[in-house]
């Protein structure tokens, strides 16, 4: 594709690529954003109200194959992960962004709170996020829609909770709680994490692209999976190369700028590949750590049924998954590690009824086992935050290649001292609180599981022991930007997208003004 | 868990959506070809096969007797009426070890039965039944996935039995509406605030 030069191309359309390609476009940046994935239609492709019946394997399946590009390792299509995100929507603290600081462990942000706070409130105002003022030193308040009301169940581990001097505050979601921004407001299906096929639960494609394409300043290319980014003699990359995820056929756009948002893994995976000259061991290298300080979360989880609850009626409480929240409370507590937890609950959705296999015996008692608890079942899943270390890295298997012949993206993930004592602590709080509650323990889950993607391309002050400055910029080459999960020093026990949207939102304003300065 | 903490973990892909901690969150059906259909759209998947797939006709009758052991019907539909005995077909026949493990478990539930004597565990009367399968649900529900020792093969052909039981049962219709009286997925104006006194 020979022609024009575009001011940036934007690799990855998910929360952080979305977010970052409005911003610029709005700013009068010439953007192109490139997707690997197909168009989706958020309101007709998803399987948003089916039910497990419908599916001979019961499973409800979160896309059409017709949308091959939603496969278990990547999620390709316009809006990448947003479309099948819960929604969480938390701010990192002060605390958050300064681990070293406060307890020499884990990476400082070479920022602080105040520095992205504004852009947190940009997010909230532009997508819309509901919640509490809760006035939490941990959970900074934002600015909110009206929080959604908790489940009786809910209601239920507060008042636990409360007897051990634990706060339970009401789930703060990108999910509209009223009709705003020409969206209606949530209907409680419960289906978020299937596709919500109105757009009350915010995604990038329906969102920000979408409204962004209207400027005439953003550009979309679909199916077009990034496989390099090209960098020339002059240590400045020059635009991306790509492969036609239908044709197969190699493809190439220039830009001044490049930015890489691809979610974390892939992000890294694409820096590594993109081998040259100057940068043998991948793009923006030079420190060595691209790929290492892979800090993804890890969760626990606590199953059990809530005494109260057990053979009552049901009730429709699908909502939109869960309504409350167990913020981190360790901070100011004694204890024998670093860091923090959090505590996600009920989030489980009632079509699903794995558990009932675990109920003991069989027959006419076994069936009204089953059904008495089916009101009562909730699920405990404590997030923690896990700190760098040499063992877990992100690096690639030249071995595996994908069916576009690219190399697979490994994930080494080792669990320090720390992380274990984190895991330890919150499965025993979250045994506690729920004993508290009344509730009858099915299982608890012994063996950290890992989720949100985090880390490999890290901020920092330092050129030698991080890839990127405070603005996502890379210390290596002046017009390349990496904005995503990959980019977070630390980790939080936070669900990490609002920080991500924040960030790129703040990314966007330094960019647009470096264009503008003929600086990239 | 002292090994575990040694344990590097090498991991291809992290879900796409939230990571629930429990195996039993995902349904045997879900690791089965998830789409010999064209389309993932949603299908008249309910509609039941005319035969079995995998089992012989003698075998279905006995899967078909066990699943109505473990799920009977009572005031509300059992576990043949809900279809799961062709959901346990569609999900053994996707799997070559469940295949051998069926396969051999239903031959030792004939033993059991006393098939050298011409006698068929299906037409047992129910007591017989009962007491042969008592202490092998016992057994399975004892048995905790992930646990190392592995239980003889007819306690593990009855844990997976139960376990495809349950998935195939609280899934359909009949077990999911009908049985447990599911009342979401639907439109509200409002979240509805708590019905019960506490």
């Amino acid at each position: 594709m020979p022609g024009k030069t575009y001011d940036v191309v934007i690799v990855g359309s998910g929360a952080s690529g979305g977010t970052l390609s409005a911003h610029l476009a709005r700013q009068g940046v010439d953007v192109l954003l490139l997707e690997g994935g197909p168009k989706v239609n958020t309101r007709t492709d998803f399987n948003t109200h089916a039910m497990p019946f419908q599916f001979p394997n019961r499973h409800i399946p979160t896309m059409k194959p017709g949308k091959a590009g939603f496969d278990s390792e990547r999620t390709r299509g316009i809006g990448g992960k947003s479309l099948t995100w819960n929604a969480v929507a938390w701010r990192y603290s002060a605390r958050d962004f300064k681990g070293k600081t406060y307890e020499g462990a884990g990476e400082d942000w070479p920022f602080e709170y105040k520095d992205i706070a504004p852009y947190y409130s940009t997010v909230e105002k532009e997508v819309g996020v509901c919640g509490n003022r809760d006035g939490l030193e941990d959970l900074p308040d934002g600015e909110f829609l009206p929080p959604v009301p908790m489940k009786c169940s809910d209601e239920i581990v507060k008042k636990g909770a409360t007897k051990l001097g634990v706060k339970v505050i009401h789930v703060r979601k990108a999910t509209l709680s009223r009709a705003a921004f020409n969206r209606p407001a949530c209907h409680f299906c419960g289906n978020c994490m299937a596709g919500c096929d109105v757009v009350a639960k915010y995604n990038s494609a329906d969102v920000h692209i979408v409204p962004a394409q209207r400027t005439g300043k953003l550009e979309v290319r679909h199916n077009a999976i990034a496989r390099e980014v090209i960098v020339n003699n002059e240590n400045k990359v020059t635009g991306v190369r790509y492969i036609d995820r239908e044709t197969k056929a190699e493809g190439e756009v220039s830009a001044r700028s490049v930015v890489v948002s691809c979610a974390c893994v892939q992000s890294v995976a694409l820096l590594l590949m993109s081998k040259s000259r100057l940068y043998p061991n991948g793009l923006a290298n030079s420190s060595g750590h691209l790929g290492k300080n892979f800090i993804p979360h890890f969760t626990g989880g606590v199953q059990c049924f809530l005494g109260e609850l057990i053979g009552k009626p049901v009730t429709n409480d699908e909502g939109f998954l869960d309504h409350a929240y167990v913020p981190s409370f360790m901070h100011n507590r004694k204890r024998d590690y670093a860091r923090s937890f959090g505590i996600q609950f009920n989030y489980q959705n009632r079509r699903a009824v794995g558990w009932a296999r675990d109920i003991a015996g069989f027959g006419p008692s076994y069936k009204k086992a089953v059904k008495d608890r089916y009101p009562a079942f909730l699920t405990f899943s404590p997030y923690g935050e896990m700190l760098p270390n040499p063992k877990s890295f992100i690096d690639l298997d030249w071995e595996k290649k994908d069916a576009w012949g690219l190399p697979l993206a490994r994930r080494n993930v080792f669990w320090g001292d720390n992380d274990w004592k984190i895991f330890h602590d919150m499965t025993d709080w979250s045994r506690r609180i729920l004993e508290a509650s009344g509730a009858e323990i099915l299982a608890v889950s012994d063996e950290p599981r890992t989720n949100h993607e985090l880390g490999g391309c890290r901020m920092g002050k330092d050129p030698k022991t991080s890839v990127l400055n405070e603005w996502c910029q890379s210390h290596d080459v002046k017009n390349l930007f990496v904005v995503d999960g990959s980019v977070f020093p630390s980790a939080s026990e936070k669900n990490p997208t609002h920080t991500m949207m924040a960030l790129a939102a703040r990314t966007a304003v330094y960019m647009a003004e470096q264009l503008k300065k003929g600086a990239l | 868990m002292s090994d575990r903490r040694d344990t590097l973990k090498i991991i291809g892909a992290i879900g796409t959506t939230c990571a629930f901690p429990f195996s039993a969150d995902e349904l045997y059906g879900q690791q089965a070809p998830a789409h010999d259909h064209a389309s993932e759209t949603p299908a008249q998947a309910a509609a039941m096969p005319a035969k079995p797939v995998f089992f012989t006709d003698k075998e279905f009758d006995t899967v078909k007797a066990l699943a109505d052991l473990i799920i009977p019907p009572t005031d509300t539909p059992g576990a043949v009426q809900a279809g799961v005995p062709f959901y346990i077909d569609y999900v053994v026949n996707s799997n070559e070890s469940w295949k051998k493990l069926f396969r051999e478990g239903l031959a030792w539930l004939e033993e059991a039965a006393g098939i050298s004597n011409g006698k068929r565990f299906h037409m047992l009367d129910e007591e017989t039944q009962i007491g042969i399968l008592t202490p092998l649900v016992k057994s399975a529900d004892r048995w905790k996935t992930g646990s190392k020792s592995t239980p003889a093969l007819e306690v593990r052909f009855m844990k997976a039995f139960k376990s495809m039981t349950a998935d195939g049962y609280f899934t359909s219709k009949a077990g999911l509406v009908d049985a447990l009286g599911y009342k979401g997925n639907t439109v509200l104006s409002e979240f509805p605030t708590c019905i019960h006194e506490h």
